[in-house]
């Protein structure tokens, strides 16, 4: 892993998914209105006969990808998280999901990344998304990872949700990082941890940032990168909370059906009695403003994973005060 | 709302121009466009005194030009001035798109392509309370190519007896996040679409005061449901607008901001 301040990689999501479309010719791209917002006019301007605009019409989108991948192609589709869920779920249940077609549903902006208030900020869409059958979750955390999982994702015969932070992406990890479909990756830790922290997407470096506070306090943290909320890799994430005496979940998500809830699935399940605490925003709206500002304020900060370990380990001392969090560049537009 | 004459209605749009420059500038960037090519449809709206105050319904479908209704809002007195200098800022009440905390209007959606459904609900219950209450929906051109709007639009006409009055004004600019509207769907012929979805149409010259007015005044209780297509360019017809900036998300520089803020000046003279 490297350390933080990361550098930034522009838009690796636009130049990996025109990297695989140049490897194979059954690779589509469809788009509603939000080209460069989904980093997409890299692939529109280099090849495209093979690039649709829609329009704003996410629910005709998604019928004419299932028809497409009907027909054997892999059809990538773009616009924001909000928008290909909610707008069109039904159209995804039945027209992609029951008949297991090989649509990549990318949706952008995801939880309080963007500025754009309740409209515009995907606060829900691993739950809507993880509640279908045949459906694979992705929620990736940096460059590197983003490049992997679009061909992973593609290699993988189904439909798959990822949702995605835009344009300037941090790289936290090391090239030898491998994402894997199936896997959770142990990010630090030890055999023993007093807290156990499960993370996934833009929440990795504040859950990093986060353990390294703890450690400060002599509190030994695992922290575990969950970049595939469904299916979830539970013999990591079972194994990691059977060896911890707290676990904490970090989402830019709600609470509710999300990561929390599946690790939560996951533990209660395998019998584990390790006491969790969910970090995420908690069954509300939010509204619009920087990134910064919406994190802070919905509890999604390094402070909050910091405070749920304390707490839940009981320690009577005073909560130690985490560094400020990492202002990544890049502005940030609600379009 | 005061019922004011054409000059006052022109004035009224510059200053809706002129306070949206301003608000655009606190960031750089924003949704400026939306109000330099809707200001027209808004001034002879409000300030021709067609939506009574605490009576009839105004629906913001498009909530990108709720920048518009807050310039508009606060010339005729119901926002302050410094309530529109904190305009999409971290947690000011006046944010860049609308929301359930926008003030003053009856509905707003981020989310387009809803407004008009919301508004026959509006209309619906004018009639189920026997109110005299009418309502006013005001769309986008890019967000006819949610298919919402046109299930809405088939409704409309269908069931107009049970509705209070209902009129619609589509700021056709040809402006979307992707280009122009004609490049990205057949939206045209919009006016026959319209006819044929059932609806009494008006096509004008939506920069034209006058012919705005004349056009809202001609609803009437009894007949088809209407929708005012006003025809608007994206700049308002700014010449100190270069035409390479796109109009979608306007990057503001104090350049740029300087020469719009003295045309319109220059207007308002």
């Amino acid at each position: 892993m490297r350390e933080p301040p990361y550098k930034t990689v522009l838009k690796p999501y636009g130049q990996s998914l025109l990297a695989l479309a140049r490897e194979r010719p059954e690779v589509l791209c469809l788009g509603a209105d939000l080209t460069r917002q989904t980093e997409t006019d890299i692939f529109r301007d280099a090849i495209p006969e093979r690039f649709i605009n829609a329009g704003m019409a996410e629910a005709n989108m998604i019928g004419i990808a299932a028809g497409l991948a009907r027909a054997g192609h892999t059809v990538f589709v773009n616009t924001f998280g909000v928008f290909c869920t909610r707008r069109c779920y039904d159209q995804i249940a039945m027209a992609v999901a029951y008949p297991n077609l090989n649509v990549k549903i990318v949706g952008f902006m995801p939880g309080l990344s963007s500025p754009g208030g309740p409209s515009h900020q995907a606060i829900e869409d691993v739950a809507l998304m993880r509640a279908l059958p045949n459906m694979t979750v992705v929620d990736p955390a940096d460059a590197l990872e983003i490049t992997q999982a679009v061909v992973a994702i593609a290699d993988h015969p189904g439909p798959v949700y990822m949702r995605l932070k835009r344009g300037e992406i941090p790289a936290i990890f090391d090239d030898g990082h491998r994402f894997e479909l199936h896997k959770a990756q142990i990010l630090m830790g030890r055999e023993q941890s007093d807290v156990c922290i499960i993370a996934a997407g833009m929440m990795i470096p504040t859950a990093l940032a986060a353990a390294r506070t703890l450690e400060d306090h002599g509190v030994k943290t695992t922290v575990i990168n969950a970049p595939v909320i469904k299916p979830l890799d539970t013999a990591t994430i079972v194994a990691a909370a059977r060896n911890s005496r707290f676990v904490v979940t970090a989402e830019n998500h709600t609470v509710l059906g999300g990561l929390g809830s599946a690790v939560a699935e996951a533990i209660a399940e395998a019998g584990v009695a390790a006491r969790l605490h969910r970090v995420g925003i908690k069954d509300v709206f939010a509204e619009s403003g920087s990134r910064e500002f919406l994190f802070s304020r919905y509890g999604l900060g390094i402070q909050d994973i910091v405070a749920a370990a304390w707490h839940g380990l009981s320690i009577h001392r005073p909560v130690p005060v985490a560094p400020a969090p990492e202002i990544i560049p890049g502005a940030y537009s609600p379009v | 709302m005061r019922d004011q004459k054409p000059s006052d209605l022109r004035r009224l749009a510059a200053k809706i121009r002129l306070h949206a420059t301003k608000m655009v500038a606190i960031q750089g960037f924003g949704y400026l466009g939306q109000a330099l090519s809707s200001a027209e449809i808004l001034a002879a709206l409000f300030g021709g005194g067609f939506i009574r105050a605490g009576r009839d319904r105004f629906v913001l479908s498009p909530g990108h030009y709720v920048i518009a209704f807050y310039a508009v809002a606060a010339e005729l007195g119901m926002l302050s001035p410094a309530e529109l200098a904190s305009y999409g800022k971290d947690g000011a009440l006046l944010e860049a798109i609308g929301t359930e905390r926008t003030p003053l209007v009856d509905m707003v959606c981020g989310s387009l392509g809803q407004g008009l459904s919301g508004a026959i609900g509006f209309a619906l219950a004018s009639h189920l309370a026997g109110e005299d209450r009418e309502t006013f929906v005001f769309l986008s051109d890019g967000e006819m190519e949610e298919g919402q709007v046109w299930e809405a639009a088939m409704f409309a006409s269908r069931h107009r007896h049970r509705m209070g009055r209902l009129v619609a004004v589509i700021d056709a600019n040809n402006s979307q996040v992707d280009g122009p509207v004609t490049s990205v769907a057949t939206i045209e012929p919009l006016a026959d679409k319209w006819r044929s979805f059932g609806w009494r149409v008006l096509d004008v010259d939506g920069h034209d005061v006058e012919a705005l007015s004349g056009a809202y005044a001609s609803r009437s209780a009894d007949s088809e449901p209407l929708v005012v297509i006003a025809r608007t360019d994206i700049f308002g017809r700014m010449r100190s607008i270069p035409p390479a900036v796109d109009g979608h998300f306007i990057k503001l520089d104090s350049a740029l901001q300087r020469a719009m803020t003295s045309e319109l000046e220059a207007a308002l003279a």
